[in-house]
Formats: structure tokens, C-alpha cells, sequence
């Protein structure tokens, strides 16, 4: 599990990202601070992977940057969902529901043997 | 906010790359340094936590700032395509708004690429006939002396160029010996022997089996040899097992008949031959090519004897360059001992009629001319447009479409007709040839490898689109620079344009018409020449001898069957049995003017008091018997008819001086101050024939139209020698008719000659004259062209000027004026320029078509009726297209013409 990400697989990071940025334009702080707050402390971004991501998903046409002005009339540059970004976002998120239920299924194993009652 | 500004296909310089991303990343750590200070970190410990939570900053920073360069790149091309994309699709929806004229654009680039270039390309190769071999250009002949004395250099000279030239990639030779060779079937009879390299010289492969091996070249082992395409389709069916059979020549020898038997290694391809002899005079061995080729190594010549020689220069290397060279060895070679001669190295062109150089001239200058016009249609038309469109411009330049943008886009369309139309006119090109080519007669049937001329298509075609970008660019950005009220607010009644505009497509008209007529007259008189053509076929210059009605059969003795003490007694026979046909007039013994032999020897005079000898390497030799100046109808200029040519045949080169008759030319060159008749000739190839002459009359030149002129220069008419025997048979009825009954005439005759040619003298000067009649008939086509675009430029030009006058038009008729006094207004001013175009274009074509004056048929150069009749066309055009709209244009309700458009 460890990679560039520190501690996160390389494309849930994007996920994260791209789930942060569902409901509008944010800055990377923010974006950090958004999964920090949702996950109940239990994910920390760390910030190197987080803007060389933020760069890339950029570069990948996902996500749109802006400059723009934070709460403390700072200058910083803002992040936003572009159109193929939104279905970036459905298709990461079908893919780690796929991913979960797979999972699952094999840690509620019950016995060594596959192939039991249930049917594949 | 503001959205992450970029200028369009301007790189952003990595460092405002870099502080971007610095700034972003500072605003990270001040956050965290603000979240610190407010938990009670003191401001420096909390900035040096808040680095070290981070990591390694600098790293971060340049991953980001990579993938933002890469990004970058990748939104400049997006950006580019996307541009690019919508400024096509304004431009075809543009376009689609005046079909119309966008088809005749196009159709006028297309005509002018794409005709010039095909009648320019099959002209060219008719006339110029380049040599047919890959990189012919490169293929010299060879030869040595100056002034009058020019020979081919002998066997010694060329061995030595062929060891030391570096300039020089091959140097071959070919000797043709149509004399005293007989097949057992009389098939074909001449052979020709040629040096180590000649097919490699001529740049062409053996179209089946092999070439000769170097043993063989040295005449060590079994006899080869490799015969002709034709010969292989004829005798063997194109098979394979023609490899191997054999081939038998009889060789006619003095002693008796000699046989030999080759195998046949080889098939030479249909492009074999010798590259370019002036031997094209020589229409017996032009006609029946070289059936069979021997290998002879140059050891195997003497070392003195002259044959046709050749060499194919090294890529990059120059004439002069060669020549240097091959001078230089010449020079210091110590095996040619003290005959140093001068060579010279002769292409093709070299070769070339001064008249044919001139037509080249002309047909550049009408390409160019077509070209003009085709140029100054397109920049008419699309000046006009331009004019229409101005509102718009301005309009879109006001609103803040930057300059840039507009050429582009103006430009794009300008493309969306070039591209098109070049398109068109190359396909148009190469379609047209195609067809001329399918069309041509017979006797041209070599015309098969025309290919587009590279350089006129893309001349043309650059000029073409130059003129449309250039002319669909320009006004419209002259248009944009004028301030929106200005052109919003000039719609002035009198408004047809600034004044500039309107000078400039005046002038732009003269210049039109003129052209017109220079070229429109350029062309009647050639179409009129073609005419007269077809009506005079057998041309209008004066031959030298009487074609019609003439019969000629060139015949060989079968060396197995015909002892040469009984051969003069057999051409007798001949004549008599001839003359006993009937529906003949007469007969001579001799071959058909101008088509006489061109042996491998050289002719020259003995040395005058200076020491000078006056040589020609190429000459016709006519072997004539009694009468025969009279039966062919040559003139004898002066002298006498030698007796000789009355006395029997000789058997063999004779002792005494043979007295001949040669031609004014040949009189005029050797001896151009006169005294030819008495004076001394003889003619030798170097080796073991040497023949003493005595000049006893001069006959008067032949000229068979068409063929090249250096041929003719020299023709000897002598007695004939033993191998054969020619005749010519004078008809009264039409000679076609009678060929059965004269061949019957000749077979009954035991034992039979071979009869190697027939030729119908009305057919051999039709056949010359073929390649300069289907070259007028494509400047027949080309001027038909030329007329369409012409007319159709002239008339959409002038007519959309006055379409443009409709308001001023209405705003006259609203004022008051009479519908007539009006529409003599507009004819008038249309009529002002036609008289000054037609005044400028009358003396330009006075000027222009004298250069055409060696081209024309029974059509002076300055024939008045062309010009009249052309002068009213093209005022006709002219008028109607100043008339027919403004009489449109008078018909609308003044109130609707007052309307901004």
C-alpha cells in the first residue's frame, strides 16, 4: 500500500480530488481539508502528492484552474470540475464500488473453498 | 474570479510557469502558518513547521511545474486545431453564399493550371523530344574537330577516355552495318555492333534474358548476340525459348558469301537504339532498327575507325565540365601521339532546329500569357467580392476581431479556393494528356512517355494561388483599416468604391483586354495556320522533289543465291520489269529523296593549299542510277549527270575516282566560294574502306518538313554499291493501287532480292509532317481556351463594375434622368476602356505575334483580318457586358437601388 501517495493508492487520491470538487471550486487547501473533515480524521493528504495530483488531473483536462481570491483575500488558485472531469468522476466512482464489493466478497469468506453454495 | 489567462499559441515563459506555481504553493503554507499561529505557534516556529509538514517543497514545485509546460503544449495545439477548424467552417459558409462565383473561381484557377500544363507538357515533348532514357539528359554524343571538319572520334581517343575519365560514368559505341547482311529468311537484315556498356550508357536493362559477358565482348567462345524487341515479338512470339536459338547472318563479302551463327543470349527493350544520331534522316535504319546486336570490345575496332559514339555523363557533372576534362586527357595522352583534336560533347538539345528552340520561346510566351489572364480573372473577381464584403469587414473589425484575425480567416478562404482549383487543375492536367495522348495519329506513336512538366505545373500553380491569396487577402484588410463610420456612412450615392479602388480595377480591366488580344490573336492566327494545314497536306514549303505519285522499294540480294557478277545485270531486270506494269510512267534506279543510307564513314575534302580538310561525319549517301534526278524530280543546280551513274555497277570500292553528284548543301559547306564542280572528295571509316570522288554535279537541296535540318545538309549521289538496289517508280494512278502488281513485278524475278522497305512518297511526307500538325492542333485547343477565359474573365468583370453602379444608377433616375441618357452614361465609360484596352492590346499583339511569324502557315503575321475580327469580339464582349446589367439595372424601382444593399 505504500506509493507516491504516502499511505493512499495512487488513483484514490484522484477520487478523493475529484469528489472534492463535486460541489464547486476549491483550492488545494481546502480540498485537503475537505478529506481530512469527511473521512473523520481517519485520511491525511499529504501535500506534495496532493498539488503534483491537482497539476496532473489539470494536465489530463479533468480539472480547470482559476486564480481567484480566498477567504483572507489571499491570492490562490482554485480548482473546478470540467465536463470530462465530471465523468471521470462517475466512471472512478463505479470502478472503486466495483473494487469495494469485490473486496468484500473475499474477506466474508467463510471457508478456504471457493466455489461454495453461493454461486460466483 | 479570473480565469487562468493565456494568450493563444504564445508560449508562456517557464519562469511565470514556475511563479505561478510558487504562489500557489506559498498560499498552502501561509494557510498552515495562519492555522498555527491562531493554535499559538509563534509565527518563525510556526513557518518552519509548516515547510517541514510539507517535505520536500522545491521537488514538488518542479513536478508541477512540468506537467504545467506539458499542459500548455498540449492546450496550444487544441487551441490551434480548433481555430483552424472554425475558421474553415466560416470560410465554406461563405464560400456556399455565392456559389456561383466561388465555382467560377475555381474553375479559372483550374483552367489555368491545369491546361497550360497539359498542352505546355505534350508540345514540349513533341517538339523538343527529349530522349526517352531515365536521366537522358546526362547521354552526349561525342565528337572531335572543329569548324567544317567534324568526325567522331576514332576507336584510339575513346579508349583512352574510357580508362581515365572520371566525368564521365560510360562511354559506348555503336557501329551499324546495314550493308551486305542477309538472314535466311530476308526477315530483317541490319545489325549493328556495340561496345561493352552501350545498354548501360543508354541506362536501360535487357528486356529479357542477358547482356553480354565480358569474355564475349572480348569475341572470345561461341558467337552471341542479343536481338531487338521487335524482332523477338515477331519471330519468337515474345517466348522464352528464344534464349538459346539461334540466329545465321549471311555477310555479304567481297570474296563471297560468308555465314555465321549466333546464339542469342538476349532481348534488347523496345528503347533501344541510338540515342541521337542524325541518323533520323536515315529512315532505313530508323524504320528497320538494328534486328541483331554483336558485342565488339573497343581492342576489336582499329584503332583508327570512327564510330557512333557515346557517352553518359556522372551525376552533378557539367558539360563544360566534361569537356574540360576529356580535353585535358586528350591532350596529354601519350598514346594518340601527335593528333590532338578538340571534342565536343552534344546533347540532345544541342542537336535542336534554331525553329524549334523558337517554338519552345513561343509556347513559354503563351503559357505565360494564359497564365496572366487566368491570374488577372481570379484577382478581379476576387477584388470584387472583396469590394461587397467591405461593411462586413469593417463591421467585425470594430467589434473587435483583431487584424489578425481577419486575415486569417480571409486567408483561409482564399486557401478553400486555391487548394480546390490547384487540385482541380493538376488532375484537369493530367486527365487532358491522357486524352491527347490517346488521340494522337499514328506516326506518333512514341508519343506514349509525355509526363506532366514538372516546372510549368508548379509555376503556374504557385502563381495561381500567390494571385488568389494575394488578391483575396489584401482588400479585405484594407477594407477592415477604414473606421466603421467612414464605411457605414460612405454609402454616398455615387459610392462604387473609393477612388483608389475603382482606378485600380479600371486599370485592372485595360490591362485584361489588352492581354486579351494579344492573346486571342496570338491564337486566331495559329488556328488559321492549322487550317490551312489540313488543307495542304503535304505542307507548303518547297520539297525538292515530287512525292506524289512516287512509289520507292529498297531492296536486298540474298548473298547465298546471287553472285555479285550477276547483281548489275538483276537491277536492270528490276527497272525493266517495273516499267512493264502498267499505270507506270517511269523508273529510276535510286532510294526516295532524303531517306539515303548513313554509313560509318566520314566524308571529307582533300587538303586545300593550307592543309585544311574539310570533313561532315554525317551525310546521306543515295545510290542513284540513270535518270534518276529526273524520275524524283530534283533539280541539277549545276554540272552534269555523271556518266558513271549510267555506266554498270561498280563491285567494289574502284581505283579511279567515282564521279558523284552532291547536294547545295553540301557544295555550299565544303566549298563556299565555290569551284565545287571537279573538286576532289572521298570518304573512308578509317579502317579499310577508302573511296575517291570527283564531284561532277550539283543537285538541288530536298527538305523533308519536320525532320531536323543538321541531317540534311550533306546528301552524295552515287552509283550504286553491290548489296542491294533501290527503286523509284513513278505512277500514274495512285500508287497505293498499284503495290501488288509492282511487288508481283519484283518476285517473279529469279532469283528474288528482298524487299526490305516500301515506301508511298505522299505517306513519308504526311508521316514527317504529322508531329507539327498535332502540335497546331493543341494550339488550336490552347487557343480555345484561352478564348473561354478570356471572354468569361472579361465579361464577369466589366458586368460586375456596373452591377456595382445600381445605386448611383437609381439615385441619377430618382434625380430625374432619363433612363437613356443614363445607360450611356455606364455604356460609356465601359466603352472608354475597352477602346483603351483594345488600342493597347492592338499594338502589343503587333509586336507580340511577329515572334510567332516561323510558325505560321500561308498566314502573315500581321494579318488584318485576325486582328479586326478579334478587336470586335473582344469590343463586343465588352459592350454587352457593360450593357446587359445596365439595362438590369435601369428596369429596378429607383427606391429599391437606393436601398443599402
Amino acid at each position: 500500500m505504500l506509493d507516491r501517495d504516502g499511505g493512499l493508492l495512487r488513483g484514490t487520491l484522484d477520487l478523493l480530488i475529484l469528489k472534492a470538487l463535486a460541489w464547486g471550486p476549491r483550492h488545494g487547501y481546502a480540498i485537503a481539508d475537505w478529506v481530512h473533515g469527511i473521512t473523520g480524521g481517519d485520511l491525511l493528504v499529504e501535500e506534495g502528492p496532493l498539488y503534483t495530483a491537482l497539476h496532473r488531473l489539470e494536465r489530463n483536462g479533468w480539472l480547470t484552474g482559476e486564480w481567484g481570491y480566498s477567504e483572507n483575500n489571499r491570492k490562490a488558485k482554485y480548482y473546478r470540475l470540467s465536463r470530462t472531469g465530471r465523468q471521470q468522476l462517475r466512471a472512478e466512482v463505479a470502478l472503486w464500488e466495483r473494487y469495494a464489493r469485490a473486496v468484500g466478497k473475499a474477506i466474508a469468506a467463510a471457508s478456504p473453498e471457493v466455489g461454495a453454495p453461493a454461486s460466483a | 474570479m479570473r480565469r487562468a489567462f493565456r494568450i493563444p499559441f504564445v508560449r508562456t515563459p517557464r519562469r511565470k510557469l514556475m511563479r505561478e506555481v510558487s504562489d500557489e504553493l506559498q498560499f498552502h503554507l501561509d494557510t498552515r502558518v495562519e492555522r498555527l499561529v491562531a493554535l499559538g505557534w509563534k509565527p518563525d516556529a510556526a513557518r518552519r513547521e509548516a515547510l517541514r509538514q510539507f517535505g520536500d517543497i522545491e521537488s514538488v514545485r518542479d513536478d508541477c511545474v512540468a506537467l504545467d509546460i506539458e499542459r500548455e503544449r498540449t492546450a496550444r495545439w487544441t487551441d490551434l486545431i480548433a481555430d483552424l477548424l472554425r475558421d474553415i467552417r466560416q470560410a465554406v459558409h461563405a464560400l456556399r453564399k455565392a456559389p456561383g462565383w466561388t465555382a467560377i473561381a475555381i474553375l479559372t484557377l483550374a483552367l489555368g493550371i491545369g491546361a497550360n500544363t497539359a498542352i505546355f507538357s505534350v508540345v514540349h515533348r513533341l517538339l523538343l523530344a527529349p530522349l526517352p532514357y531515365p536521366e537522358g539528359n546526362r547521354i552526349v554524343m561525342l565528337s572531335v574537330g572543329q569548324g567544317d571538319d567534324v568526325r567522331f572520334p576514332t576507336v584510339a581517343v575513346l579508349r583512352v577516355i574510357q580508362s581515365r575519365a572520371r566525368s564521365i560514368e560510360t562511354v559506348a559505341a555503336v557501329s551499324v552495318a546495314a550493308l551486305a547482311v542477309q538472314e535466311d529468311d530476308g526477315q530483317d537484315t541490319v545489325h549493328a555492333y556495340i561496345t561493352p556498356n552501350y545498354l548501360k550508357m543508354l541506362g536501360i536493362a535487357p528486356a529479357f534474358g542477358r547482356s553480354f559477358t565480358p569474355a564475349e565482348e572480348r569475341g572470345e567462345g561461341a558467337p552471341v548476340a542479343m536481338i531487338s524487341y521487335s524482332r523477338w515479338q515477331h519471330e519468337f512470339g515474345s517466348r522464352a525459348n528464344a534464349i538459346g536459338s539461334s540466329v545465321d547472318i549471311t555477310f555479304d563479302r567481297r570474296e563471297g558469301p560468308e555465314r555465321r551463327r549466333y546464339t542469342i543470349i538476349g532481348v534488347t527493350p523496345p528503347l533501344m537504339a541510338l540515342p541521337m544520331s542524325s541518323g533520323s534522316f536515315n529512315h532505313n535504319l530508323h524504320e528497320a532498327k538494328p534486328g541483331v546486336w554483336l558485342p565488339l570490345e573497343f581492342p576489336g575496332w582499329s584503332p583508327t575507325a570512327e564510330p557512333n559514339s557515346y557517352a553518359r555523363l556522372r551525376p552533378g557533372v557539367s558539360v563544360a565540365q566534361a569537356k574540360k576534362e576529356l580535353q585535358n586527357i586528350i591532350d596529354t595522352s601519350p598514346e594518340l601521339g601527335a593528333k590532338r583534336p578538340t571534342i565536343r560533347l552534344l546533347r540532345a538539345q544541342d542537336m535542336l532546329d534554331p525553329s524549334e528552340t523558337h517554338m519552345i520561346e513561343v509556347l513559354f510566351a503563351a503559357v505565360g500569357v494564359l497564365l496572366l489572364i487566368a491570374c488577372a480573372n481570379v484577382a478581379n473577381l476576387l477584388m470584387s467580392r472583396a469590394w461587397t464584403r467591405r461593411r462586413e469587414f469593417a463591421v467585425r473589425a470594430a467589434l473587435g476581431a483583431g487584424h489578425a484575425r481577419l486575415a486569417r480567416q480571409v486567408l483561409t478562404e482564399s486557401m478553400l479556393l486555391a487548394l480546390p482549383g490547384g487540385l482541380l487543375g493538376i488532375a484537369l492536367a493530367w486527365q487532358t494528356v491522357r486524352i491527347i495522348t490517346a488521340l494522337r495519329p499514328p506516326a506518333l506513336a512514341n508519343l506514349d512517355a509525355v509526363h506532366l512538366e514538372s516546372t510549368v505545373l508548379l509555376w503556374s500553380a504557385a502563381i495561381s494561388i500567390l494571385t488568389g491569396v494575394l488578391f483575396g487577402t489584401l482588400p479585405a484588410l484594407f477594407a477592415a483599416r477604414g473606421s466603421v463610420g467612414n464605411v457605414l456612412r460612405s454609402e454616398t450615392p455615387g459610392g462604387s468604391g473609393s477612388i483608389a479602388t475603382r482606378r485600380v480595377r479600371s486599370a485592372l480591366i485595360v490591362f485584361e483586354i489588352a492581354l486579351s488580344i494579344v492573346l486571342l490573336v496570338g491564337a486566331g492566327l495559329l488556328v488559321r495556320s492549322f487550317v490551312a494545314m489540313q488543307s495542304a497536306p503535304l505542307g507548303f514549303e518547297p520539297l525538292g522533289f515530287e512525292p506524289r505519285g512516287m512509289v520507292s522499294f529498297d531492296m536486298l540480294f540474298n548473298p547465298s543465291t546471287t553472285p555479285r557478277n550477276l547483281r548489275a545485270g538483276l537491277r536492270n531486270l528490276v527497272v525493266d520489269q517495273l516499267r512493264a506494269v502498267p499505270g507506270v510512267t517511269d523508273v529510276a534506279i535510286g532510294m526516295i529523296p532524303a531517306a539515303g543510307y548513313g554509313a560509318l564513314t566520314s566524308l571529307s575534302t582533300d587538303p586545300d593549299p593550307s592543309g585544311v580538310e574539310r570533313s561532315v561525319p554525317e551525310f546521306s549517301t543515295i545510290f542513284a542510277g540513270p535518270n534518276y534526278f529526273r524520275v524524283a524530280g530534283i533539280s541539277l543546280i549545276e554540272g552534269r549527270y555523271p556518266d558513271s551513274l549510267s555506266a554498270p555497277a561498280q563491285s567494289g570500292p574502284s581505283t579511279a575516282p567515282i564521279e558523284v553528284v552532291v547536294n547545295r548543301g553540301l557544295a555550299s559547306r565544303f566549298w563556299p566560294s565555290g569551284g565545287a564542280l571537279g573538286a576532289r572528295l572521298h570518304e573512308s571509316n578509317g579502317q579499310d574502306f577508302r573511296q575517291e570522288y570527283t564531284v561532277a554535279g550539283i543537285a538541288g537541296d530536298v527538305h523533308v518538313p519536320g525532320e531536323r535540318q543538321i541531317a540534311r545538309s550533306a546528301v552524295l549521289y552515287r552509283p550504286p554499291m553491290p548489296f542491294g538496289v533501290s527503286v523509284i517508280v513513278r505512277t500514274a494512278t495512285p500508287s497505293a493501287a498499284l503495290l501488288p502488281a509492282l511487288r508481283k513485278a519484283i518476285t517473279s524475278i529469279q532469283p528474288t532480292p528482298y524487299i526490305q522497305t516500301t515506301t508511298i512518297g505522299e505517306d513519308f511526307i504526311r508521316d514527317a509532317l504529322a508531329p507539327t500538325r498535332f502540335a497546331m492542333a493543341l494550339m488550336a485547343a490552347f487557343a480555345a481556351v484561352a478564348l473561354v477565359l478570356a471572354v468569361v474573365g472579361l465579361y464577369g468583370v466589366i458586368s460586375y463594375g456596373v452591377r456595382q453602379r445600381t445605386r448611383e444608377i437609381g439615385v441619377r433616375m430618382a434625380l430625374g434622368a432619363e433612363p437613356t441618357a443614363v445607360a450611356r452614361l455606364v455604356i460609356g465609360s465601359g466603352l472608354r476602356l475597352a477602346i483603351a484596352g483594345v488600342a493597347i492590346g492592338a499594338v502589343g499583339a503587333l509586336a507580340a505575334t511577329r515572334a510567332l511569324s516561323g510558325m505560321l502557315f500561308a498566314v502573315s503575321a500581321v494579318d488584318p483580318m485576325t486582328f479586326v475580327v478579334t478587336t470586335l469580339v473582344v469590343a463586343a464582349v465588352a459592350l454587352l457586358a457593360s450593357y446587359l446589367p445596365a439595362r438590369r439595372a435601369l428596369r429596378v424601382d429607383p427606391a429599391d437601388a437606393l436601398r443599402p444593399d
